[in-house]
């Protein structure tokens, strides 16, 4: 676009959105880098600088592999469950028809409604006296019935279960989405060529997935890394740590402690650990094995 | 027999999808010793007065307003800013043009907890810790990404020809801008104004941290208070009641204008 006072109206059309980003999110991502490299308790304005010294502290805090250990169970687990449910479903519902569309509009729902309306929910489903139980209970199996988030085996599955429940709607979106992009000639072909059922899923729809498989594991990653509030509010990170993630560790460590300087470091350790897995993914992913072939 | 099998596992799934929120919506109308003493039963009596206790007293209601401030005045701002940034960034080629969009489709990297403790710390020394504005204007900044990532998408795809016409007939850059680019795009601002208003109203880790006292809480904050003051008050009945109001309007406006919702999600996910 050309025309007098170009530069005057660039200016002063970026000038509102560029002073909130740079203030409220570039600045303070600085300060977290700076941050992390003292050692600064309580709200006392006393900050000693320490190098390194809070990300050694982080590679031999005990708490911290717990909670980085349990970040990557959560992954794995929730990861299988979610990417092998998603890909079964989205295969029943996918195309056009508006049965397909509004079944799957439903399972969109828990993904809109807030974390924390989420974590509530199952919370209470997985108390002792809740609808797990009961439920059981009145199927006789009362062999099977546990205080779920309380015992240090399941707390994490427990919450790994919420957090399918959470977030698989938008993964059969995906899928489905991918199904629907396989080239119509390409399911004729296999047809001819007499592959069906599981072999053709194996050996040509699988692969054809390529990209949505690479978008859905990068989602997965952050999500799980990221996860805060599901934690948070249905354990505590309970018991005895074994359900404690990375985020919930920081919290703690910032606005419970008040170590704000080694709260910086772990947020940044926790940075680092999402950086390394997206690269991994983009290694993992870094050639589609369809084009390959052609 | 393929087919049953297949329907059966459907309706098991969407069962099991839908089963946590009909039993919440159903929780909210039960006297409040019967959501965990008979959790499967229906209620013995319609207790319809829960929704006035989590509103009143629970402090529902005025969470509720807090977060209904909160969402719509970071809209008001956000989208025109937003807007008005993303035309520059997708009309005008000027250097440092490009840099500049990477900078702000950064922001939808990496997580909000990375910054949390700076960003807690330059809110205390604004002395906007614990104002309802002072969210407001977090919430504009780190909305900011995703606005101008989709208005973006939105603005390049404009014919080029309707600006210069505009501007040929002597409008300014920014009165072309208002009159003619902006109209056009509305389809875009409101669905990126959906997505961010479902986003805030939802928020829960930023709300926690920068508003701490109660008067102030949004709606996510005053529930995740009620469930802990709650376990001595027991009065479950309540906080289903102010679950079902947290996520009613969500799913409504979301059951509105899903199909525009799903297109955006795939869309972002796709190029992301």
């Amino acid at each position: 676009m050309r025309g007098r006072g170009r530069t005057a109206f660039i200016i002063s059309f970026l000038a509102p959105a560029v002073l909130f980003y740079a203030a409220f999110v570039l600045w303070p991502l600085v300060q977290a880098f700076q941050f992390s490299t003292y050692r600064w308790r309580g709200l006392s304005a006393r900050m000693t600088p320490v190098g390194t010294d809070n990300y050694r502290q982080l590679w031999e805090d005990q708490a911290f592999a717990t909670a980085l250990k349990n970040n990557l169970l959560l992954l794995v687990e929730a990861g299988v469950v979610i990417i092998a449910l998603a890909l079964m479903v989205a295969h029943v519902v996918r195309g056009k028809g508006p049965v397909q569309k509004f079944l799957r509009s439903i399972y969109l729902f828990p993904q809109v409604v807030s974390m924390v309306v989420v974590a509530v929910m199952w919370q209470f489903i997985f108390n002792p006296q809740g609808l797990l139980n009961a439920g059981l209970r009145a199927a006789g199996l009362d062999a099977l019935t546990r205080t779920w988030l309380g015992e240090s085996a399941w707390a994490l599955p427990s919450v790994a279960v919420a957090f399918v429940w959470y977030a698989v709607g938008f993964y059969i979106m995906l899928f489905a989405a991918g199904l629907e992009g396989i080239p119509q000639e390409v399911n004729e072909a296999a047809e001819l060529d007499g592959s069906k059922g599981w072999h053709r899923f194996w050996h040509i729809t699988w692969h054809l997935l390529w990209s949505v498989k690479r978008v859905a594991v990068t989602y997965l990653v952050i999500n799980v890394m990221n996860t805060f509030a599901l934690v948070y509010l249905m354990t505590r990170g309970g018991p005895d740590r074994r359900s404690e993630v990375m985020l919930t560790y920081l919290y703690e460590q910032a606005f419970v402690n008040s170590n704000f300087g080694y709260a910086t470091a772990l947020a940044v350790g926790n940075f680092v650990v999402v950086m390394g897995l997206s690269l991994l993914i983009l290694f993992l992913f870094r050639r589609n094995p369809v084009e390959a072939r052609a | 027999m393929k087919r049953f099998l297949s329907g059966a596992f459907l309706l098991a799934f969407t069962l099991s999808v839908l089963l946590p929120l009909l039993w919440a919506l159903m929780s909210s109308v039960k006297p409040g010793s019967e959501i965990l003493g008979q959790p499967w039963a229906l209620p013995s009596v319609l207790r319809f007065d829960n929704y006035g206790r989590a509103w009143g007293e629970a402090g529902i209601g005025r969470a509720f307003l807090n977060s209904l401030m909160v969402t719509v005045g970071t809209l008001i701002v956000l989208l025109p800013i937003g807007a008005m940034a993303a035309y520059v960034l997708a009309k005008y080629a000027f250097r440092g043009a490009k840099a500049l969009l990477a900078t702000f489709l950064g922001g939808m990297m990496f997580p909000h907890f990375l910054v949390i403790v700076p960003l807690f710390l330059l809110m205390r020394d604004l002395r906007m810790l614990d104002t309802v504005y002072g969210l407001i204007v977090v919430y504009i900044a780190y909305s900011l990404s995703f606005t101008v990532f989709v208005l973006v998408g939105f603005f390049v795809n404009l014919p080029d020809e309707l600006a210069e016409a505009a501007m040929l007939d002597g409008c300014g850059h920014a009165a072309t801008f208002w009159k003619v680019m902006l109209p056009l795009a509305r389809p875009g601002l409101i669905v990126v104004g959906i997505f961010d208003a479902i986003g805030l109203w939802n928020e829960y880790g930023l709300a926690l941290v920068l508003l701490p006292s109660e008067a102030n809480q949004t709606l996510p904050v005053g529930i995740a208070r009620l469930t802990m003051t709650q376990q001595y008050q027991s009065d479950w009945g309540a906080l289903f009641a102010g679950l079902v109001i947290v996520m009613l309007p969500v799913l409504v406006v979301y059951s509105f204008f899903r199909e525009k919702i799903h297109e955006t999600m795939l869309a972002g996910a796709v190029k992301g």
